[in-house]
């Protein structure tokens, strides 16, 4: 008897919806001299826009970027985080502070939870060369509580 | 029998879990019992029939509301806080808050307003704090006044205000804090200032405003606890605006997705004309940095000059003697002594962290600063092969040092004579070369906090941390000890007042019974991040009211003997553990259940054997360890045949007898 009803809730636990189980759309950030950049929100909760002014495999520093999204946390403090990924295998892992309580790099820094925010500037990046190949990229920025502020799952395909 | 308890234990995981997974669809979380729940994210469109009418604090943003009206929170009568960001709220309407006579919080972040009620917050006794971030205001007289008179915090950023000029009967007697950041506020005149002029020691925030005017005297003999101009493109404007005010701290910096002026000495004549305790002007470039950049900075008393690209400061600046806190975070120096300390004798703290470049400590660069209390230099990669006495000479008050995350630095014996009033050390991540048998930190009679983690440490040499009588808080994790093990005699034997000790991620395999045998005082012990056993407890039978983190070790079973040892400790966390839930360990088990309250990281402590109990709860455990009935029924046939043998040999005893008689 026990066993009848274990196998009927484990066939409704497989059939009933997931709350987590909708996945954002692939977004392209740019196509074009030798390089295609796509990306996906993991966030659950959200999906948001960004876009780069130039698209190219010699990278130029000091790159200009759309980005528009809502906060769901305070952003007094902000980090990100950069896992560089190919063929599975990770090549480069990196955290950087956005906002600090006493360094504010961005205008942005400080804005509240439940604020829209549209930034249109530049990032202080090096220069970089993409070498040749497909690489993922996970970036994910949050606050000092560790709390997501968003989540992104990128794509860079070079050749 | 035994499959099918099993099944029957499957089929209630399996319904606890759905049960999990329908809450989180539809119901609030609750964060604290019957007064703080979070609702947010869950496309609510009324308060849901779960909240208790005891509810006292609820986030309830990101939810759908388009009207507000005096029936949407009725039952709730005891809200104190109340979020509701970005629930599409169009109206509020009349009383709409009536029956929350507690309510001192509420959050509107985020939502299309279209119009508030005159009467909207009637209804608190005591309304506190108003947020109206990114709302769409453009008007101030679109905020009801009513029943705002004990406000203490306004927050308008991010909305169409072009003008700060209040209502003349918007009460602003009690306001500390008003924020404008991101408005569309360009002049500042003297009507709009004299609106303000009831509050007292108000933070004003124009951050994010590009103010290109102020009529003159608008400032004029006001006073302020601190005035935010982040991000605006003159500073002279905002200089000579403020003439004949007071405030204790003003930010001017600026960011890095801001094009700005540089900054010249004749920008900052209007401070003459001001009183300030604190200016911040990060991220500025300075055009013609001279000794006459500061001629008007001389009553300052903190000044923050983080990543304003300085290579240096000038030598002969005068009259900045009052200046008593100086930061140059993230800066261009080559050499310490580029600074020029000497400028400022009265510095009582100093931070120079994060510089851009490797910087080189010099020889006593900061000797004229006598009175230095604290002083920061991490994160700048300065190496020393013998440090630091020279480094800091003189010294003589330093209370705080942080060497953090630099490259290798060298320490001799009384490393740190120069500073014999140090009581809070933090070298974490720089590694440190200390030859056996010097003892570095050997004349730090008044240390009381010691952070070491990652440093690389030599643990064999017993004499490192001799001579640290007070030290109350050490951190060790990160480092290694000789075979994984702590012995008898080891490093932490002279830390007789020791209470806070961190030994985390050492790697460590055992701990002698005695290790600890001169630590009395010791009051929090974290070991989690090891490969410890369950035998390491015995090294704490001498503490008592411990707090004790065994946390993500290779405990499987827990002795009989040492269950004394952990109940008579505080708190204990033994979380990540391989635990073993047989009957091996069924003493400890019995107690775990019982002694609850006493352990921290309760969901995360499970089983780890038998295969079948993996990953289960260790308080979810149920273990019969007597003999069960098929025991008893084997037991009873063994015992009848032994009976019976017993009956038939003597039988066959007495035949044989008598047939021989």
């Amino acid at each position: 008897m026990e066993g009848v009803t274990a196998v009927l809730l484990l066939a409704w636990t497989l059939i009933s919806p997931s709350s987590s189980g909708k996945a954002w759309p692939t977004h392209t950030v740019c196509r074009g001299g030798n390089l295609e950049v796509f990306y996906q929100s993991c966030d659950p909760l959200q999906d948001f826009g960004f876009s780069v002014d130039q698209c190219s495999k010699h990278l130029k520093s000091n790159l200009n970027i759309k980005l528009g999204f809502i906060l769901r946390e305070d952003i007094k403090e902000l980090f990100l985080d950069i896992a560089l990924f190919t063929k599975g295998s990770s090549i480069l892992n990196f955290s950087y502070p956005i906002c600090e309580e006493d360094l504010p790099k961005f205008s942005f820094c400080g804005r509240r939870k439940g604020e829209h925010i549209y930034y249109a500037g530049p990032i202080n990046n090096p220069g970089l060369e993409i070498l040749e190949g497909e690489y993922q990229v996970l970036l994910e920025l949050y606050n000092e509580n560790r709390a997501t502020v968003a989540c992104a799952n990128a794509t860079v395909i070079c050749s | 029998m035994a499959p099918c308890a099993s099944c029957f234990l499957l089929a209630v995981m399996f319904s606890a879990s759905c049960k999990a997974i329908t809450s989180s669809d539809q119901m609030c979380t609750e964060k604290e019992a019957n007064k703080t729940y979070n609702c947010e994210n869950l496309g609510l469109t009324e308060v849901p029939d779960t909240l208790p009418n005891t509810t006292e604090f609820l986030e309830f943003g990101f939810n759908l509301l388009p009207t507000i009206e005096n029936t949407t929170f009725t039952r709730l009568v005891d809200l104190i806080f109340l979020d509701l960001t970005r629930c599409q709220i169009n109206w509020v309407h009349e009383d709409a808050f009536q029956y929350q006579h507690q309510l001192d919080t509420i959050v509107l972040t985020g939502n299309p307003l279209i119009f508030m009620a005159e009467t909207a917050f009637n209804g608190p006794k005591l309304l506190k704090h108003l947020f109206l971030i990114q709302t769409g205001i453009s008007n101030l007289q679109f905020i009801p006044v009513y029943n705002l008179e004990k406000l203490e915090s306004l927050h308008l950023g991010s909305n169409h205000i072009s003008s700060i000029k209040f209502p003349e009967n918007f009460p602003t007697q009690n306001l500390k804090v008003l924020d404008f950041q991101n408005n569309a506020i360009y002049y500042l005149s003297t009507e709009d200032m004299n609106a303000l002029e009831k509050a007292t020691n108000l933070s004003l925030n124009f951050n994010g405003n590009d103010i290109r005017g102020i009529e003159p005297g608008a400032f004029h003999s006001k006073s302020f606890q601190s005035l935010n101009f982040g991000g605006t493109l003159n500073l002279s404007v905002i200089l000579k605006g403020l003439q004949n005010s007071t405030t204790q701290s003003l930010w001017l910096g600026t960011f890095d997705d801001i094009e700005d002026q540089d900054l010249t000495s004749a920008m900052f004549e209007g401070l003459c004309e001001m009183s300030v305790e604190s200016i911040n002007l990060q991220k500025h470039h300075f055009s013609d940095i001279s000794s006459t950049t500061f001629r008007c900075f001389t009553q300052l008393q903190e000044l923050d000059l983080t990543a304003t690209h300085l290579k240096g400061l000038p030598s002969g600046i005068e009259g900045m003697n009052a200046l008593k806190k100086l930061v140059l975070n993230v800066n261009n120096f080559d050499q310490l002594c580029q600074i020029n300390a000497a400028s400022f004798p009265s510095l009582i703290d100093l931070s120079i962290k994060g510089n851009v470049r490797t910087l080189d400590l010099g020889a006593g660069c900061l000797e004229k600063l006598e009175d230095l209390q604290k002083l920061d230099l991490s994160h700048n990669d300065i190496a020393a092969s013998e440090c630091c006495n020279l480094q800091l000479k003189n010294l003589a008050h330093l209370q705080y040092l942080n060497l953090s995350y630099n490259e290798p630095l060298g320490l001799q014996s009384q490393a740190f004579k120069e500073c014999p009033r140090l009581e809070h050390l933090d070298l974490a991540f720089t590694h440190l070369h200390v030859k056996a048998p010097q003892s570095p930190f050997q004349n730090l009679h008044l240390l009381q906090v010691l952070n070491l983690s990652h440093c690389l440490l030599d643990t064999s040499n017993q004499h490192l941390l001799a001579g640290l009588v007070d030290l109350r808080h050490l951190n060790l994790q990160g480092n290694h000890f000789p075979d994984g093990s702590i012995s008898k005699t080891n490093l932490l034997q002279p830390l007789s007042s020791l209470e806070v000790l961190i030994l985390s991620s050492c790697d460590l395999l055992s701990i002698d019974k005695q290790a600890f045998q001169s630590l009395g005082k010791m009051s929090h012990v974290d070991l989690s991040y090891n490969s410890l056993t369950g035998n390491s407890i015995d090294a704490f039978s001498h503490l008592q009211g411990l707090y004790l983190n065994l946390a993500a070790n290779s405990i499987h079973t827990v002795p009989p003997h040492l269950i004394p040892t952990l109940s008579q400790q505080s708190t204990i966390n033994l979380s990540h553990n391989p635990l073993e839930c047989t009957c091996s360990n069924i003493y400890f088990i019995t107690w775990y259940k019982e002694n609850l309250e006493k352990f921290e990281g309760l969901e995360e402590t499970v089983c780890a054997n038998p295969p079948s109990l993996r990953g289960v709860k260790l308080y979810d455990v149920k273990l019969s360890c007597g003999i069960t009935a098929l025991g008893i029924f084997f037991l009873i046939v063994f015992l009848l045949l032994i009976a019976i043998l017993l009956i038939f040999s003597v039988k066959f005893l007495l035949r044989w007898k008598y047939q021989h008689i």
